[in-house]
């Protein structure tokens, strides 16, 4: 279990790796925190000619408020994320599901701009991004674009990516919400999710003005369920409404069958985690000012 | 908790350092990364092994070329079978037991291949790097055969042959039968029957296995260092395979990573790389990686059994029948034959209880799998969980307590020693006292006041309780695996002060985790006389004793500390005589201890330094004749061996909206006689459960009906990590064995006792839903999918 052979370049700027990515022709990879590319080298499943390595670059690791939207740096480690206490005030969402991500070691190395282009439908980061609408600026031989997150992941493990571009920062608006929940179920802790929910509402008169839902572990892609959300803000509020909404989610997913969870299962997951997360997401709204 | 129940006759003997808690003398280095494993040898120039595996489940080797990948930068060779075919005889598993067809060990897979990952073509270079990529050169040309990817399939009438010369794909067959099942069964008040399965599971030591061939061609000879648990057995089959004595074969196990059975079997790739160091005249290294570790080392389990039992009106159970398929895999491993984990469940299934007639009969496969070998209990994981789920069946079929049922047939104090319907002897051992103290220890009362609280709440809260006996220490009465030639009886400990004073203490049983080095420099301390802190134990090389076979099947207490205490004493004898001439006084007025040889009642005494000048260096002080060389070398064999017995209690609840198991509350009692090393026992029983935890819950080696293995990383293969085993509480019913010490073995019972407890416990928390627990690991998904029909049962029954 070695990986073939590659060349390895630590450029110290980030138009040396890009320029680095083009001289490869396509056969370029880029190097963060490594986590999901080294076993795909090792298991030769992954063979870059070259392996550009982005640590050698200042300036891609920041967590930063910019207005109502926190910027962070590609190259940030998922360990800053967790205990950032920006994070924690400004994106509480995304702090509190930080925790499920992989295990302590691997939040060390592993970075939020590689978990985004490993593009893993059972990562939180992806499903994150999804759920804040965060946009993600992508530099390349033309220059620098921004790609909404929904856009982003296009299948499992698969990006929009063009060859010779690299994640540069992703910009997460701070939402405006009452209430909110993080809910996961992997077989261990850290073990990727067989299913995941995240939901934010805000509290109307009667009723709710808006919501937003996310789920992942039950597509190729992290989902963000527009309609769902439609649907729960036109609901009226009472006890059944936790159950109604469990079964709207539910059934906006198709999952597959796989090693570790059948469609079945993952579907009744995921119908425990949305009765959950909403009671808990509107049990705050009460507590709101 | 553990002192109070210690014999009390052994206390006012009890010596010093046998019993103590002293911190393994291993650890510093382990633990601070200067332990030396097989991997860690740094011969001179070595060569690295890359081995092409099947990605075939069962194909005729049609052709071979390797041509572009012996002109690969770095290659010095690439070897196939018939490039070796000259080079070595096969190892034959061989057993004297009927309906038994012995599958030779080729280094490489010879004409075909038998499962996807058998070793086919090997690549040696400069580089492991260079040799895989040398390995992606090699074409392989293949003739489907057909795979046998489960049991059944592998006995339907159409199924192809895996060994032809066997003649079928049943490799053993066996029956163990007492008294007329069948009449018994007949007249029983209550039967209850199932079929249950243990999945297969991988032993997954932490080190996977790792060889290093150091060749001397100065004398033609190799030194195999090998991460083994048997590295004599390992010596005296290469041995023989290459035809090279003894002095010119030394194996050595160094520092092990755990074997948990997986390195206690002779390998393809360890015969494989001692041939090949020989022919190219190079020490050469290979280590597994996970992938090869988990798909080639031996596995676990993989046993479907249908069994009934009968009991009477009271709950004694009189009858016991039971079929066992075993899915052994591709090959026998050696020495120890595809019948040691099948064959096993089937001796063993009666357990600890007194049951009147059995009938048990077996059946061991061949499939397109690695080959199933010895793994942390081997047979009894199975056999306990049969026999367990049973009892509580009957339980409840006649409305009896569980702890209430076992009390009824296990076996008591005075019964033993007590031989079981299968025909193994029990001697005296705790069994109704582990039960009771297991049952204490768990407030068994108040835990089921509790389950009747949480019933009324509507939570899924259940009990399960585990019993079982093994035997360890097996003497040269009874063979380790069913008619197997090797001597599994006897083990040897050669101690010796050298002319420093210095106390060596050789062994051929070799430790990977169990801490040997400590429990045996204890036994030695003792019995020498001489400080815990002097003695250093050296073990697993098989240069230091003339034969051993290793540390399998929980005996390295038992034999190695067995032979270490007679040892001790003949090499106190001489101490003594020595002393004598030194001090003027009678022998038997001298006591060893700490070191020193002291006329007892006086202040009069010389040191072994002292002691091994007077013998060694000095001309003057002794006499020729008294003269004797200060070493004693005994080989102990305890003829028969000794019962281990434990009893596991386990409460658990189900989370219905996640089907998730949580284990509240663990406890074990186990009689392992007298503890050498209280807190190396209780890390046994700890690391053991652990074990039984990822064999009830999370672990599972999943093959397609394509004999694909599709959890071969650690991401798909789960294992328990620390949040998922419980705190627990060991108690120990130290009631001494009749063997030397007073030992018993007890390196697997955790393992053994937790799957069929958690299985129980499982089971109970789901019996308001009338669920049964018949297959292992119960994951989630399965719990999920027992849940879900339990529900579709009831709206049925609404509906009539």
């Amino acid at each position: 279990m070695k990986p073939a052979k590659f060349d390895y370049v630590l450029p110290a700027t980030l138009d040396a790796a890009i320029e680095a990515l083009v001289a490869s022709n396509g056969e370029g990879k880029v190097l963060a925190g490594g986590q999901s590319l080294l076993p795909l080298l090792n298991f030769r499943m992954a063979r870059p000619a070259v392996l550009v390595d982005l640590n050698g670059i200042k300036g891609l690791s920041y967590i930063e408020e910019r207005g109502d939207r926190i910027a962070i740096g590609a190259l940030t480690r998922h360990r800053d994320l967790e205990h950032s206490p920006l994070v924690a005030s400004r994106l509480p969402v995304m702090s509190a599901a930080m925790r499920h991500v992989a295990h302590l070691a691997i939040r060390n190395r592993g970075t939020i701009g590689g978990s985004l282009s490993h593009a893993d439908p059972a990562a939180e980061l992806p499903m994150l991004s999804a759920f804040y609408d965060a946009r993600i600026s992508v530099q390349g031989p033309a220059g620098r674009r921004t790609i909404a997150a929904e856009e982003f992941f296009v299948d499992a493990l698969t990006n929009c990516l063009e060859p010779s571009e690299i994640v540069v920062e992703i910009e997460f608006p701070v939402l405006d919400h009452d209430g909110w929940a993080f809910e996961e179920v992997a077989r261990r802790f850290g073990d990727f999710a067989l299913a995941s929910i995240a939901v934010s509402v805000r509290r109307a008169q009667s009723g709710l003005k808006d919501a937003r839902i996310a789920v992942m572990g039950v597509a190729d892609t992290p989902l963000r369920l527009r309609e769902a959300e439609q649907e729960l803000v036109a609901m009226e509020l009472n006890d059944r409404t936790p159950d109604r909404f469990s079964e709207i989610v539910v059934s906006k997913v198709s999952p597959n069958d796989d090693l570790h969870a059948s469609a079945a299962y993952r579907r009744h997951l995921l119908a425990q985690l949305s009765r959950r997360a909403l009671k808990t997401a509107l049990a705050a709204t009460e507590r709101a000012p | 908790m553990s002192s109070d129940r210690r014999a009390q006759s052994s206390d006012v003997l009890r010596p010093k350092n046998v019993g103590a808690p002293i911190k393994r003398t291993e650890d510093p280095r382990l633990l601070t990364g200067n332990g030396e494993y097989t991997a860690d040898r740094k011969p001179d120039r070595p060569l690295h092994l890359a081995f092409l595996r099947s990605g075939q489940p069962h194909a005729r080797i049609a052709r071979i070329n390797a041509e572009a990948a012996r002109l690969a930068p770095g290659v010095m060779a690439v070897l196939t079978a018939e490039d070796i075919a000259d080079d070595f005889k096969p190892v034959i598993p061989f057993s004297r037991i009927p309906n038994y067809y012995a599958t030779p060990i080729m280094p490489l897979a010879s004409k075909k291949v038998r499962y996807v990952g058998e070793p086919v073509v090997a690549v040696v270079a400069t580089s492991r790097y260079l040799a895989e990529d040398a390995l992606e050169l090699i074409e392989v040309g293949y003739d489907p055969l057909g795979a046998i990817a489960r049991a059944e399939m592998a006995v339907a009438d159409d199924a192809p042959l895996l060994h032809e010369e066997a003649g079928s794909n049943i490799l053993i067959a066996r029956e163990f039968k007492k008294g007329d099942v069948a009449a018994d069964l007949k007249a029983a008040a209550v039967r209850v029957s199932g079929r249950f399965e243990m999945t297969r599971k991988a032993p997954l030591a932490m080190e996977p296995r790792s060889y290093t061939a150091e060749y001397e061609s100065r004398r033609d000879a190799v030194t195999l260092y090998t991460s083994s648990n048997i590295p004599g057995i390992v010596r005296d089959a290469i041995s023989e395979s290459l035809s090279l004595p003894g002095h010119r074969l030394r194996v050595v196990a160094p520092d092990v990573g755990g074997s948990f059975g997986s390195k206690g079997s002779l390998y393809p790739e360890e015969l494989f790389i001692c041939i090949a160091a020989r022919k190219l005249r190079r020490s050469i290294k290979w280590t597994a990686d996970r992938l090869e570790d988990v798909s080639s080392s031996s596995q676990a389990f993989a046993e479907i059994v249908d069994a009934e039992m009968g009991f009477d009106a009271n709950g004694v159970a009189t009858s016991l029948q039971a079929d066992v398929l075993g899915d052994v895999g591709a090959f026998s491993i050696y020495p120890w034959t595809c019948g040691l984990e099948p064959v096993q469940v089937v001796s063993f299934l009666p357990g600890p209880y007194k049951i009147g007639s059995y009938r048990g009969a077996v059946r061991g496969v061949a499939t397109c799998k690695p080959p199933t070998g010895p793994y942390r209990g081997v047979g009894r994981p199975i056999s306990t969980f049969v026999a367990e789920r049973l009892m509580d069946l009957g339980a409840k079929a006649l409305g009896i307590d569980p702890l209430e049922i076992r009390r009824r047939n296990l076996v008591r104090p005075d019964e033993f020693p007590y031989r079981i319907a299968s025909g193994i002897i029990w001697d005296k051992t705790g069994f109704i006292e582990c039960l009771n103290a297991a049952a204490e220890t768990a407030g068994y009362e108040q835990l089921r006041k509790e389950q009747a609280e949480a019933r009324k709440q509507g939570r899924l809260f259940g009990i399960g309780i585990a019993s079982y006996a093994e035997l360890t220490g097996i003497g040269s009465r009874i063979a380790v695996a069913p008619g197997m030639p090797i001597n599994t009886g006897s083990e040897t400990a050669k101690i010796t002060i050298d002319s420093t004073g210095a106390i060596t203490a050789a062994f051929g049983v070799a430790s990977h985790g169990q801490g040997l080095e400590t429990t045996l420099a204890q036994i030695v301390a003792d019995d020498l006389g001489t400080r815990f802190e002097d003695v250093r134990v050296i073990q697993g090389d098989s240069d230091e004793v003339p034969m051993s076979t290793g540390t399998y099947a929980s005996r390295s207490a038992v034999l190695g500390g067995g032979a270490a205490k007679h040892a001790s004493k003949i090499l106190q004898e001489k101490i003594k005589r020595v002393a004598s001439h030194l001090l003027e006084a009678n022998a038997d007025d001298i006591e060893v201890a700490e070191g020193k040889a002291i006329v007892l009642g006086t202040d009069r005494a010389v040191s072994f330094r002292q002691i091994a000048k007077a013998v060694y260096s000095d001309m003057k002080t002794l006499p020729v004749e008294a003269r004797e060389e200060l070493t004693a070398t005994y080989t102990y064999d305890p003829i028969n061996g000794t019962t281990a017995a434990a009893t596991h209690i386990a409460a658990v609840e189900i989370d219905p909206a996640t089907c998730f198991v949580k284990i509240l509350k663990f406890v074990v009692a186990e009689d392992c006689g007298r503890i050498i090393n209280p807190m190396i026992v209780d890390g046994q029983v700890h690391g053991g459960v652990a074990q039984g935890i990822g064999a009830a819950l999370f672990e599972e080696l999943i093959y397609d009906d394509d004999g694909q293995l599709l959890s071969a990383s650690l991401v798909d293969y789960v294992i328990p990590s620390a949040p998922e085993v419980p705190l627990m509480d060991v108690i120990h019913v130290e009631s001494e064995s009749a063997v030397a010490g007073g030992f018993r073995g007890m390196g697997e019972g955790g393992t053994i006792g937790a799957p069929a407890a958690i299985a129980n416990a499982i089971a109970d928390a789901l019996s308001p839903l009338d669920i049964d627990v018949s297959i292992l690991p119960m994951t989630p998904e399965r719990i999920f999918k027992l849940m879900e029909q339990a529900k579709l049962n009831q709206e049925e029954k609404a509906d009539e």
